[in-house]
């Protein structure tokens, strides 16, 4: 059915009418177009919000102190609620499992030198698997060790701009490196390319930066690793987190901001539900404009049938079965939406192709289009054609050669 | 008996009506005839006769309700759409009086046309339409579309299709009616060649002159054969 004569017959065909296939062959064009360009949109608006999800762990659970708003047995609201080692110790008691965690100390400003190059940089004091919570790519060396938070080490792992800042093109690691007056010994350096922020940081281990730079056991945040537990179940641990902390630490049930906890994995999730929710509506969308570009194939095709009834009725005389006259309308309709829903196809992924670079904003990034989606759309083009095809094709079968051959 | 052995085409008490609405119209009221091999018959009727009627049913183009059809000896009796398109193909020829040429096909591509219904291979189909082409004298015009070419270099194209496929039996609508009478007359001497070739011809026509060119003449009264 599908070969060089059949394809010539429908060349003939399609082309003895150029307006009618043009403006056929464009409606559909725009529909798969308009797909494209929605779906690689959507895409990228994914990429981006996703890009600043990297910047942490998606699985993880960050617990922090502030203020309390409400008073509370005895206390006096707008007390500033601290959390310390004992906290933290007597919190993992209460956790069945702990898949990851990091304590943080977080010290603002310290005067870091190496030989005659000085600046201000923040540091922090973590845990080793703040490597991972935090996301972050080691560039080189090795990060915070168990060890190091153990026999409190004076080691530190620098940013990237800490490197750039005071080493000037000398490989760091290795090498002795003042902070805030005490001697520390660089033992990695770290980009986290979503954040450039933390590339003004210089890591140390926990135990070290509390006793040195705090010299008190408060610990300014905990980050919780959940691994691979269902979000469910990250909910009930980090409620159950909350009311715990909030008994402990005497703030009231309500209150919202003397101990918060956030879940990243009901963030993600969220953000996840939203992306469902615009995918669907851009394939929903997309879907709409090719079902009336279909429709508007199937309309033309079948006043293209009205019009050839004479010669269908000929090609009936001359030997044509129901079946060659069938064929002939479908895969007309077929050829039509490939042929059209390819340049549209084309044209949209081009136009992506070529802006694609030019976008660079925090929330949208790489707008590019599935090879798979690509794929579908052209699966669903040739479903389309065939169906739309299918009803004036059967016109054209019914044809009687009788009647069309009668002369008027 | 002879006749009837050598008889290409028999018709056994053929009847067909039309149902319009709620009334049943009978154009063929059980008719009867035979036609040889290698005969020029014309048909011959008032517009109302059932000629056209009668054209269809022998161009296996409309079915009909009841007698028999023998065509080269086999019954054409309640034959499905793609049988008929078979026996269409393999047997007969038409020529039209308003040609039906397919107007964004070259000359050459519509005396192809029933090969390629035949599945032959483009370029056997282009060489013997091109034979064909050359027969009608027309060789020239191969490449040319059917608004450049005149009324009678249309029929003639028209006339080279039908005979492609080699068919047993021309049938024939009027095909001088859309022409003057001096391309009336040259088609009619190439309609003869061919039948002298051995093949079949039909003519339904309203017009006494064509009529005696051919060998007999079959007068249709209210859907029979007005024998008078």
């Amino acid at each position: 059915m599908f070969n060089r004569d059949t394809w010539l017959e429908i060349a003939n065909t399609v082309l003895s009418n150029p307006m009618r296939t043009f403006l056929t062959g464009l409606s559909i064009a725009l529909g798969v177009f308009i797909l494209v360009v929605m779906q690689g949109l959507g895409f990228g608006l994914q990429n981006g919000v996703q890009n600043q999800f990297s910047d942490d762990a998606v699985n993880s659970i960050w617990v922090d102190a502030g203020r309390t708003q409400l008073a509370y047995r005895g206390n006096m609201p707008n007390r500033q609620v601290k959390m310390r080692n004992s906290d933290v110790d007597a919190m993992f008691q209460q956790m069945d499992t702990v898949h990851a965690y990091s304590r943080r100390v977080r010290i603002w400003g310290v005067v870091m030198a190496h030989e005659d190059q000085q600046s201000n940089f923040p540091l922090r004091g973590v845990d080793p698997d703040h490597l991972m919570l935090e996301n972050t790519t080691l560039t080189d060396g090795r990060y915070i060790s168990s060890r190091d938070v153990a026999e409190e080490t004076k080691v530190a792992v620098l940013g990237a701009t800490v490197v750039e800042d005071l080493f000037e093109g000398v490989d760091p690691i290795g090498t002795y490196l003042l902070i805030g007056g005490v001697q520390f010994r660089v033992v990695g350096t770290f980009d986290d390319p979503a954040s450039r922020w933390e590339n003004k940081m210089a890591y140390l281990p926990f135990t070290t930066a509390q006793n040195i730079f705090r010299s008190s056991d408060k610990v300014d945040q905990i980050i919780l690793g959940t691994g691979d537990m269902p979000v469910a179940d990250t909910r009930s641990l980090s409620d159950a987190l909350l009311s715990w902390f909030k008994d402990r630490k005497v703030v009231h049930p309500d209150d919202a901001r003397g101990v918060r906890i956030e879940n990243n994995n009901e963030e993600y999730e969220r953000f996840q539900n939203i992306f469902l929710g615009i995918e669907l509506f851009i394939w929903g969308l997309g879907l709409l404009t090719l079902l009336a570009g279909a429709v508007g194939v199937a309309n033309i095709l079948a006043i293209a049938v009205k019009e050839r009834t004479k010669e269908i009725g000929v090609r009936k005389a001359l030997g044509a079965s129901s079946i060659s006259v069938l064929g002939l309308v479908v895969q007309e309709s077929l050829a039509l939406m490939i042929v059209s829903g390819s340049a549209g196809l084309i044209t949209g992924v081009g136009l992506l192709e070529v802006v694609s670079p030019m976008i660079d904003h925090e929330y949208f990034k790489n707008p590019q289009v599935d090879f798979r989606i690509a794929l579908v759309a052209l699966g669903i083009l040739a479903v389309v054609g065939v169906v739309s095809g299918i009803g004036p094709a059967l016109r054209a079968v019914s044809i009687k050669p009788v009647e069309a051959l009668r002369d008027e | 008996m002879e006749w009837y052995l050598r008889g290409v085409i028999k018709l056994n008490n053929i009847g067909k009506s039309y149902v319009t609405g709620s009334q049943k119209l009978e154009v063929l009221k059980g008719l009867s005839c035979n036609i040889k091999k290698g005969e020029m018959v014309a048909i011959m009727g008032s517009s109302g006769s059932g000629k056209s009627t009668l054209l269809n049913i022998l161009g296996l183009l409309d079915s009909f309700d009841s007698g028999d059809y023998l065509l080269s000896g086999e019954s054409m009796s309640g034959l499905n759409e793609r049988a008929a398109a078979k026996y269409r193909s393999k047997l007969l020829g038409f020529v039209f009086q308003s040609f039906n040429l397919i107007g964004f096909k070259t000359a050459l591509e519509n005396v192809a046309l029933p090969l390629y219904y035949q599945s032959i291979p483009r370029k056997k189909r282009n060489v013997i339409a091109m034979d064909y082409l050359k027969k009608v004298g027309l060789e020239d015009w191969a490449s040319h579309l059917p608004n450049q070419m005149s009324g009678g270099q249309k029929q003639r194209v028209a006339i080279a299709r039908a005979l492609v496929a080699q068919p047993k039996v021309i049938l024939a609508d009027e095909p001088t009616g859309a022409l003057d009478s001096v391309t009336s007359s040259d088609v009619m001497t190439l309609l003869r060649e061919i039948n002298a070739d051995g093949i079949t011809m039909i003519i339904v026509t309203h017009e006494h002159d064509i009529a005696a060119l051919c060998d007999r003449t079959i007068h249709l009264v209210d859907g029979l054969i007005d024998l008078s």
